[in-house]
């Protein structure tokens, strides 16, 4: 698997099949920051976090501490929380409002907008010294579409857009659930963190095969409400499928499964919510967006739109994943339909909710399973037979099929070779026409 | 004859018992049927209009609570946390038609041979139930509720 100190990523990850080393093995995580988290795109944040000049919170962009702020001037920027002259942390605080990030080791000050304003007893440095030398370095790279902050610590690369592809279609049905197509991300935020590896979240969060199994005892509860989501949206007969847009963005797609337009039953003013959509989007976009209800998305390699929320996903070490879950608010909607998302949000995720804390029993689960490696391979060869491809490009099989683990991998296998093309197509299944 | 605090230490002490024992159908059995369990998130004094909590529930969804752990298929609580807890520092007032209580609580969790802390300022709105109390309100303020938590699906 070896070779010349470098790690063979083909050996380790095909088509059918993945070895379990790329979830524990030290120096594949560091490659990963590297070419995954620091090369490519990562999401960061939602633009509506700090909605103020000033405002500021902390993030990570792989291994690299950052402030996300919007500068005096309005604008949004990603700077490097380190002082230019000793590395101190400028920023200690989560999120706050800040004109000025002061180093407190010797009192550097930075405007919000990462320019050196002074620093102290300047006549100790000479002429050659220039403030405008020494501002806090802005990542090498940002982009923003729709409020979502990307960064990248590569000065070149493939443009967001190009990067996005398809998949920001699904980012529009998430944030046009809003009537003035806006999101506002400061409902709370649910932390949690386990005791396993970073892609079993990614892969689990996209796994169309595992909810009636590991949720049982969630859709039991359901059951006792009424509501029978189970074998409708997860089941061997369900007729929602996955997605894979390329680049590792692929989606569970339950559009189809949604079309009674459910949230319009339970939330009081649901006529008035569906009127303001209809005059924002029209009638038909109006439907289609209310019942979709959001989207289910994976954007590699760290962020997952649910329902109404932004999950990101924070690698720490082989063995250990911080997450944050945000579920965000619509702008322009009555608050009864605001809270019926943040209620419903709480039954399912978080520490304490009823669904989420197994999923992370099963991630622990596997990471003590991956100690033995009799036999090391997990199989991912669900639906081969029967995927196809929609004329875009798009792969597409059932809800339960593997699609989506493919398409992760497929896109990890590209970035960690460090190849521009996937030559795994040859191993496809041949170009048919969407249904 | 005991003072009205130590009637009342003496429920947050069989309630603490309760829990610690997993006997949930007598623990819930301390509640109104108006009540509300809230663990609040991200801080103390977030709003519930406009943030998710890490429990915000109604009687019906505390029903539903104890129906998943005594499921037998809820993972996370499989193994299930073995916890002890420590109430003190108890401050009681009463106010119209009932108490209104603040205490300190420790709790020790081990799941799996690993032992947690968690510390939290619990606010009860207690009312009078005979000889004894039911639980109208319980907040629990978690220490940490600002941190990553990797499990509380056990009763806090």
């Amino acid at each position: 698997m070896t070779t010349n100190g470098s790690v063979d990523y083909d050996a380790l990850v095909r088509e059918d099949r993945i070895h379990s080393r790329v979830y524990t093995d030290q120096r594949i995580f560091a490659d990963e920051m590297e070419r995954v988290f620091h090369r490519g795109w990562a999401f960061v944040g939602h633009a509506s976090e700090i909605p103020e000049p000033g405002d500021y919170r902390l993030a990570w962009v792989g291994r690299y501490p950052i402030i996300m702020v919007r500068g005096a001037d309005g604008e949004v920027r990603l700077l490097s929380n380190r002082c230019r002259h000793r590395a101190n942390t400028v920023c200690q605080l989560e999120r706050g409002n800040a004109r000025f990030f002061r180093c407190d080791y010797h009192g550097w000050m930075y405007r919000n907008d990462g320019t050196l304003a002074s620093v102290s007893y300047p006549e100790g440095y000479d002429r050659s010294f220039q403030k405008a030398d020494f501002g806090l370095i802005p990542l090498p790279r940002i982009a923003t579409y729709r409020g979502f902050v990307f960064g990248s610590i590569a000065p070149d690369g493939m443009s967001l857009v190009d990067y996005l592809g398809p998949a920001s279609d699904q980012i529009d049905l998430f944030c046009d659930l809003s009537p003035l197509g806006e999101i506002d991300a400061r409902g709370g935020i649910h932390k949690y963190s386990y005791r396993g590896n970073w892609k079993l979240q990614i892969e689990n969060s996209m796994d169309g095969y595992h909810p009636n199994f590991v949720h049982k005892s969630f859709f039991g509860m359901m059951g006792r409400r009424g509501i029978k989501t189970p074998t409708r949206h997860f089941g061997g007969t369900s007729i929602a499928v996955t997605r894979d847009f390329g680049h590792g963005h692929v989606m569970l797609d339950y559009r189809e499964c949604n079309r009674s337009g459910q949230v319009l039953n339970v939330v009081q003013g649901g006529e008035k919510y569906r009127a303001a959509m209809e005059a924002r989007y029209g009638a038909a976009r109006a439907n289609d967006v209310i019942n979709s209800g959001g989207t289910h998305l994976l954007v590699f390699p760290n962020l997952v739109m649910i329902g109404v929320q932004l999950r990101v996903i924070r690698p720490i070490a082989p063995d250990y994943t911080e997450v944050y879950l945000y579920p965000t608010l619509l702008k322009g909607v009555e608050p009864e339909l605001n809270q019926w998302r943040l209620r419903g949000h709480e039954s399912f995720f978080g520490p304490a909710g009823f669904g989420a804390p197994d999923d992370l029993e099963m991630f622990e689960r596997m990471q003590v399973g991956f100690q033995n490696d009799l036999d090391p391979w997990m199989i991912l060869s669900r639906g081969m037979h029967r995927e196809r491809r929609e004329a875009d490009g798009t792969r597409v099989g059932h809800v339960t099929d593997e699609v989506t683990q493919r398409g992760i991998w497929r896109e990890w296998r590209r970035v960690m070779t460090g190849r521009d093309d996937d030559t795994q197509t040859a191993e496809a299944p041949p170009l048919l026409a969407a249904d | 004859m005991a003072t009205l605090r130590e009637r009342i230490e003496d429920f947050l002490f069989h309630e603490a018992k309760l829990i610690d024992e997993h006997r949930y159908d007598e623990w819930l059995a301390l509640w109104t049927e108006d009540c509300l369990y809230w663990v609040p998130c991200n801080s103390d004094d977030a709003d519930p209009a406009r943030q998710a909590m890490i429990i915000y529930d109604n009687r019906a969804r505390l029903d539903e609570r104890i129906y998943r752990l005594t499921s037998g298929a809820a993972w996370a609580q499989q193994p299930r946390s073995r916890t002890r807890r420590l109430i003190s520092n108890v401050e009681v007032r009463e106010t119209d038609g009932g108490y209104a209580v603040e205490s300190n609580c420790l709790i020790a969790e081990l799941r799996r041979s690993r032992q947690d802390i968690f510390a939290a300022r619990i606010l009860y709105t207690l009312r009078p139930a005979g000889d004894s109390f039911r639980i109208a309100l319980k907040k629990v303020l978690l220490l940490n509720n600002d941190e990553a938590i990797d499990n509380l699906t056990f009763l806090v």
